[in-house]
């Protein structure tokens, strides 16, 4: 019930403002236009000349301004109020006539000089579920009549909109801070978890001096032809890391026998082809979040034709994780040196991988490797990966680009 | 609620006085872009103006706000400022705000300048 006459016009001016205030303050724009185009709609419908909108900054301990129209630059003011004062204001939760000897102005304290400084005249609180998240100040109206009970009550009402645009701004602002914050334990974590990956990597092929970097080698092979075969980003991830952890079942293998330059006893030998069942073993106790990493690294020694160990696998019931592996681990092994034999050169190894294309090797996965090494000679891409790992061996050979240019395989 | 660009405040100079002739709705933050055009021109020392709303198709509180900003900022300089060619919607909503009681609305720009020239011929709407 309204408790002074207004007329027919001024309510349905009043209803057609409180309608717009909902639909900016619902809208997909900008916190600051909404809070903006608020203040507007309040300060046009009594209408003031003077206005702000003050939210409650925590790290000031202070409410600031978010917006003013008619203050000139305020931005440098900051409302202090007693705990107490803001919970009786919660309370309170109406419009205060800042001239009235109403008790609740007196509770303002120091800030009442603040505010009568900045010209205001009322001041309605922004209240949700008891908190005073800010506070709209106004001057007197521009027409220099007086507040109106029915005016101060239609402000009441537009403060409530305008309080739901800061409460979900402010909820907006907490989410943002605690996903910084989880996000920034997560990259944290991550990095951790890749570091440790990485040190095992080193651990591993620190068993075997001859085999420094393999790990890391074998990685950055398996990366490329994974992106070259438009593998998943994830797939691309997933085998990256099972590159640099292939061999940890070498951990537990004797070193003698890897960095033997003789040949090996039948034991010695049944140890060292144990190290991918010992792999799968080890990485099967840990939950990657990537899949098949374990069986990677337990298939990264079959063969294509279903000759390699130790499941006899054959075709594509090796994972494809594995069969691009097995090429990788393969063609490092070749191009390094190694205890009971010298490195091959780039040419030799390549026709290796040309002679057992199909045999051991994936045709597919042959093909994508090449793909990759003739693009990094031919400089269609920048992303260099496998030629920087040859290093001296390929490095400003004319003959390599020749090569390739005359290198066929059979078709996959 | 309806937008529309209220880029085009134009502005011609009638003697002494300027006259701003802001288009389509002002019922939107960028309709403050008319209070830009004031401020330049009270830079460059106007001091009379007259805003005529013979193109302008709505106005709302957004647009009453933005409308009294100007009228404060050209009264700080000790500037006169007249309206003029309100639509009836328009003429509806500054009445109900009470700003018909503190300045001079008149029928149409014409009107206005006569006053502004200090005829006191002009006829009020």
């Amino acid at each position: 019930m309204i408790d002074v006459e207004v007329g027919l016009d001024k309510l349905l001016f009043s209803l057609n403002t409180l309608s717009e205030l909902a639909d900016v303050t619902v809208s997909g724009n900008n916190f600051y236009r909404i809070i903006k185009s608020s203040l507007y709609m309040v300060m046009g419908s009594f209408p003031a000349s003077k206005g702000a909108i003050f939210g409650y900054d925590p790290a000031k301990k202070a409410y600031t301004p978010i917006v003013a129209k008619g203050l000139g630059d305020i931005n440098d003011i900051n409302i202090h109020l007693e705990e107490a004062a803001i919970r009786g204001f919660a309370i309170y939760n109406r419009p205060l006539d800042l001239t009235s000897n109403d008790p609740a102005v007196a509770m303002l304290g120091p800030a009442r000089d603040m505010l009568e400084r900045l010209g205001a005249r009322l001041m309605v609180f922004l209240v949700v579920k008891d908190e005073v998240l800010g506070f709209i100040t106004i001057n007197g109206k521009f027409t220099d009549d007086l507040y109106t009970p029915y005016d101060i009550r239609v402000l009441h009402v537009m403060a409530q909109h305008i309080a739901f645009s800061l409460h979900t701004h402010s909820l907006l602002a907490k989410l943002l801070h605690k996903y910084t914050e989880n996000k920034e334990l997560y990259d944290n974590m991550r990095r951790i978890y890749y570091d440790t990956i990485h040190a095992f990597a080193t651990a591993i092929d620190a068993k075997d001096s001859y085999t420094k970097g393999h790990s890391h080698r074998v990685s950055a092979y398996c990366t490329a032809m994974s992106r070259e075969m438009h593998q998943t980003l994830e797939e691309t991830e997933g085998i990256r890391i099972a590159g640099l952890m292939h061999d940890i079942g070498k951990l537990a293998i004797d070193k003698t026998i890897i960095n033997k330059n003789s040949s090996l006893t039948k034991n010695e030998f049944i140890e060292l082809v144990s190290h991918p069942v010992v792999g799968y073993e080890i990485l099967s106790k840990v939950k990657f979040p990537w899949k098949g990493l374990p069986m990677m690294t337990r298939s990264h020694h079959e063969k294509f034709d279903g000759s390699g160990y130790p499941d006899g696998l054959k075709s594509t019931a090796i994972s494809a994780g594995a069969r691009i592996m097995a090429l990788a681990d393969a063609f490092d092994a070749m191009t390094t040196d190694r205890p009971y034999r010298k490195k091959l050169s780039f040419i030799q190894a390549m026709n290796e991988l040309k002679k057992c294309c199909g045999t051991q090797f994936d045709p597919e996965v042959v093909h994508s490797f090449v793909s990759v090494i003739r693009k990094e000679v031919s400089g269609k891409t920048g992303d260099l990966v496998i030629l920087p790992m040859l290093g001296e061996e390929l490095g400003g050979s004319s003959g390599i680009q020749e090569y390739l240019n005359t290198f066929e395989l059979p078709a996959a | 609620m309806q937008n529309k660009p209220n880029d085009n405040n134009n502005v011609k100079k009638r003697g002494d006085c300027a006259v701003l002739y802001p288009d389509g709705y002002i019922n939107d933050i960028e309709g403050e872009k008319l209070e830009g055009v004031c401020d330049e021109l009270l830079q460059k020392g106007c001091r009379k103006f007259v805003i005529d709303f013979s193109n302008t198709d709505i106005i709302n509180s957004i647009g009453i706000s933005i409308i009294i900003g100007v009228i404060q900022k050209v009264r700080d300089k000790n500037g006169a400022i007249f309206l003029s060619g309100l639509k009836k919607v328009n003429y509806d909503i500054f009445n109900i705000v009470g700003l018909t009681k503190q300045i001079s609305v008149f029928k149409d720009e014409q009107e206005a300048l006569l006053w502004a020239s200090g005829d006191n011929k002009g006829v009020l709407m």
